[in-house]
């Protein structure tokens, strides 16, 4: 870059910020006299010497753009969106996408907050199976959106983030630049990233581009960061040297050892009880194929930790309900991307000691497959409790089903084979009488009111199953979906936050919903009220953009989780419960959701007080849905 | 062995039964509600969960005394109600309550129960 090029358009801006610093005796070197004069009087004038003077050698129009390039970079990248919230160190990339870019592949959506523009990545990337690029400020935007990174690192999200950021000191306009600007911004997220880099040029931006999109996309997935330089985005591309973009070739997943699968097999195809646990392990539908496949292979009840949508509900394999029971009796545990072991088979009491008890069989064998090892960091505990797991291969689970497959299938003779179809059967009927008591267990309290979650959740259902629906988020793990509804697409059922924070699942929800819509798929999401007062602007973000979704609200009034810990303590100290709603519940007054939504261009309902009114209720905010817009249900519930 | 324990379940049923005391339904919702055990189980004891599941509790088949010493010494996670904060009789009246809301209805009954699973 030309040193005339290098001084342009901050050059100009210096010189007009000298009246500004005149007042406090510093005049940049360049000014004129007469302007120092003129700033120094008490009485405003016109600056007729500065008015007429000949306009500065400093060009004021460019052709071409550093954010110009980014946009050609970001298009070869296929990111489809671009989520933000303005902010001045952007401002050239972003002038680039809506301009130069055509706002098309990728197109800028507005977010109300940094942490609703990455929990909408963190969502679409799990139905889309690739990022969205999230625009933050260095400083400021990155803080608001250092939450909803957590999540996406702990759930293994790809994140696509670009920070703007005023590198040059020289060159950044007064106050607010200098606020916005960092000599390290990433530090403070680094912890829970993947990656990141400040590039020192458009072409090692090109390359960093590459890179990032690469280890975003390597298992385990996560957040990336790109701090780009404001005056990199704003000014013209150099004419020297030539920019190239790497091409993005293609990175297959970590497999597992070959031997160390083989054992796997072994041990499986001989136990007499094996059990599968599966949780982040299905990246794509094909991953719950292979599941599905080994699964109907082996015979074995497969338990589904909900991180991914990986196995079919309403398989009779399907034991996730029965958990208890078959890990009691198993002999053999397959994990595949578990991601808390040692919880899965302990109890641990939530008491003065907190005592922890195996519900496994000693003896038990135990394998993980996992790339969870393979980008743990150390500050985080999100690695959760140590477990002695006898072996842990250490490779994407989805990438190692095939070969481990193909092993069980090598190991399986005709004895074998009987027996495990005498187990399938038994199986069967367990996931039988596990349904029906479930039935059974829904009609209590069915026309009570508050409306009870059975309830709710039958409600809805019987709305959409017709459809090709997509449960995008179910905030506060309410279990009757999981038991009844029919997840037997991979694309039903998308995980949680991983990070267990508060605020992801209304925008996550949206970002999912986004992602479903260009395959025409019907988003609904269970909505708690504490989320949704997190991040209240993405019904704004919903209704501006034309992405059609229902949120039926989980209302109940209460951080209710927060609100039971709090009577356990009451309880424990001996204290009553009396107090218990003081700071854990969200009434008094009462937020009237319906009347929020609306306000923000959603269609809305509600509140839903009786369960006779919920199917029509339902049934109008679904027409609105299946037209391509969102919808809003607020329904008052029973807490849990 | 097997007329012994028919004589210990024979004798031991009426003795379990006799030992319920006598509660309000009414003053055992509204002590149900205010010590906060709809909280985890539900307005009607349907259940719910907490850290883990808490169980169903409408029309409990859970002898009485356990379902004191539930209250008292609780197992797992569930937060204990001692004396000064729970008497004998609340207990009681509680249980009451719980013995009479309504309990499951046949599935039958309730279409989309059926049109859907």
């Amino acid at each position: 870059m030309s040193e005339k090029k290098a001084i342009g358009r901050r050059g100009f801006l210096k010189g007009a910020g000298a009246v500004g610093a005149a007042l406090g005796g510093t005049v940049g070197a360049g000014a004129p006299a007469a302007a120092q004069q003129t700033a120094s009087s008490t009485t405003p004038a016109p600056d007729m010497a500065r008015e007429t003077l000949p306009p500065p050698p400093d060009p004021i129009q460019q052709t071409s753009s550093g954010g110009d390039f980014m946009v050609d970079v970001l298009k070869k990248l296929g990111i489809e969106y671009v989520t933000q919230t303005p902010a001045n160190t952007f401002r050239g990339l972003h002038e680039a996408i809506i301009n130069y870019g055509g706002n098309k592949s990728p197109e800028l959506l507005s977010c109300t907050h940094e942490e609703i523009a990455v929990a909408m990545a963190h969502g679409y990337a799990k139905i889309e199976g690739k990022p969205l690029a999230v625009m933050v400020q260095s400083t400021v935007g990155l803080q608001h959106a250092a939450m909803a990174l957590y999540n996406a690192y702990c759930d293994q999200a790809p994140i696509y983030m670009i920070l703007g950021n005023s590198v040059d000191a020289s060159k950044r306009l007064f106050s607010f630049e200098w606020d916005h600007a960092a000599i390290d911004p990433s530090v403070i997220v680094r912890d829970y990233i993947k990656w990141d880099d400040q590039p020192g040029s458009l072409q090692h931006f090109a390359e960093s581009a590459i890179r990032a999109y690469r280890i975003a996309m390597t298992p385990p997935m996560g957040p990336v960061v790109l701090s780009l330089d404001s005056e990199m985005q704003e000014n013209p591309i150099p004419a020297h040297p030539a920019l190239s973009v790497p091409p993005l070739t293609r990175v297959a997943a970590p497999q597992g050892d070959s031997g160390a699968v083989a054992e796997t097999a072994n041990l499986l195809v001989k136990a007499e009880n094996p059990v599968i646990i599966a949780d982040r392990l299905a990246r794509t539908q094909q991953g719950m194929d292979l599941l599905v496949e080994l699964a109907e292979t082996l015979q074995c009840p497969v338990i589904d930790s909900g991180g991914r949508g990986n196995f079919p509900t309403r398989h009779p394999l399907c034991h996730t309900g029965r958990s208890g029971a078959v890990l009691a009796q198993a002999d053999v545990i397959l994990g595949l991307e578990v991601s808390d072991f040692f919880g899965t088979t302990h109890l641990l009491s939530d008491r003065i000691e907190r005592r922890t008890r195996s519900i496994t069989k000693p003896g038990v064998k135990t394998v993980n497959i996992t790339s969870n090892d393979l980008a743990t960091r150390g500050n985080n505990q999100a690695f959760q409790r140590f477990q002695a797991v006898d072996l842990t291969i250490a490779a994407d689970g989805e990438a190692t089903l095939p070969s481990l497959i193909e092993q069980v299938k090598r190991g399986v003779d005709a004895s074998r084979k009987t027996a495990f179809e005498a187990r399938g059967k038994r199986l069967e009927n367990s996931h039988h009488a596990m349904m029906e008591q479930w039935k059974s267990d829904a009609t209590l309290g069915w026309d009570a009111s508050p409306i009870t979650l059975a309830r709710l959740c039958a409600e809805l259902y019987d709305q959409i199953q017709h459809d090709d629906w997509s449960l995008v988020g179910n905030g506060i793990r309410v279990s009757w979906p999981r038991r009844w509804w029919n997840f037997d697409k991979h694309y039903r059922w998308i995980g949680a936050s991983g990070g267990a924070g508060v605020g992801y699942n209304a925008p996550a929800s949206l970002g999912a919903a986004l992602a479903n819509r260009k395959y025409g798929r019907l988003s609904v999401t269970i909505q708690g009220d504490g989320d949704l007062m997190m991040a209240p602007g993405t019904l704004w973000t919903a209704a501006h953009h034309n992405i059609p979704i229902l949120y039926v609200m989980h209302n109940n009034r209460a951080w209710h989780q927060e609100l039971m810990y709090v009577q356990a303590m009451c309880n424990r100290h001996g204290r009553g419960v009396e107090n218990a709603h003081i700071g854990t519940t969200i009434d008094s007054p009462n937020i009237d959701f319906a009347m929020m939504a609306k306000s923000m261009g959603v269609y809305a309902e509600g509140p839903i007080v009786s369960p006779k009114d919920l199917q029509p209720a339902l049934k109008r905010a679904l027409a609105v849905v299946r037209k391509g817009q969102p919808a809003l249900v607020d329904v008052i519930t029973d807490p849990r | 062995m097997r007329k012994i324990v028919l004589a210990l379940v024979v004798l031991t049923v009426p003795a379990l039964a006799q030992e319920v005391p006598k509660g309000d339904p009414a003053t055992g919702r509204r002590v149900y509600l205010a010590d906060g055990c709809y909280q985890c189980h539900g307005r009607v004891g349907q259940g719910g969960l907490m850290t883990g599941a808490a169980p169903i509790l409408a029309q409990t088949k859970m002898p009485y005394a356990a379902f004191t010493r539930q209250l008292r010494n609780p197992i797992n996670d569930m937060p204990p109600y001692p004396q000064n904060l729970l008497s004998d009789q609340q207990m009681a009246d509680i249980y009451a309550f719980l013995q009479g809301v309504p309990g499951r209805r046949p599935v039958k009954d309730i279409p989309i129960l059926n049109n859907n699973y």
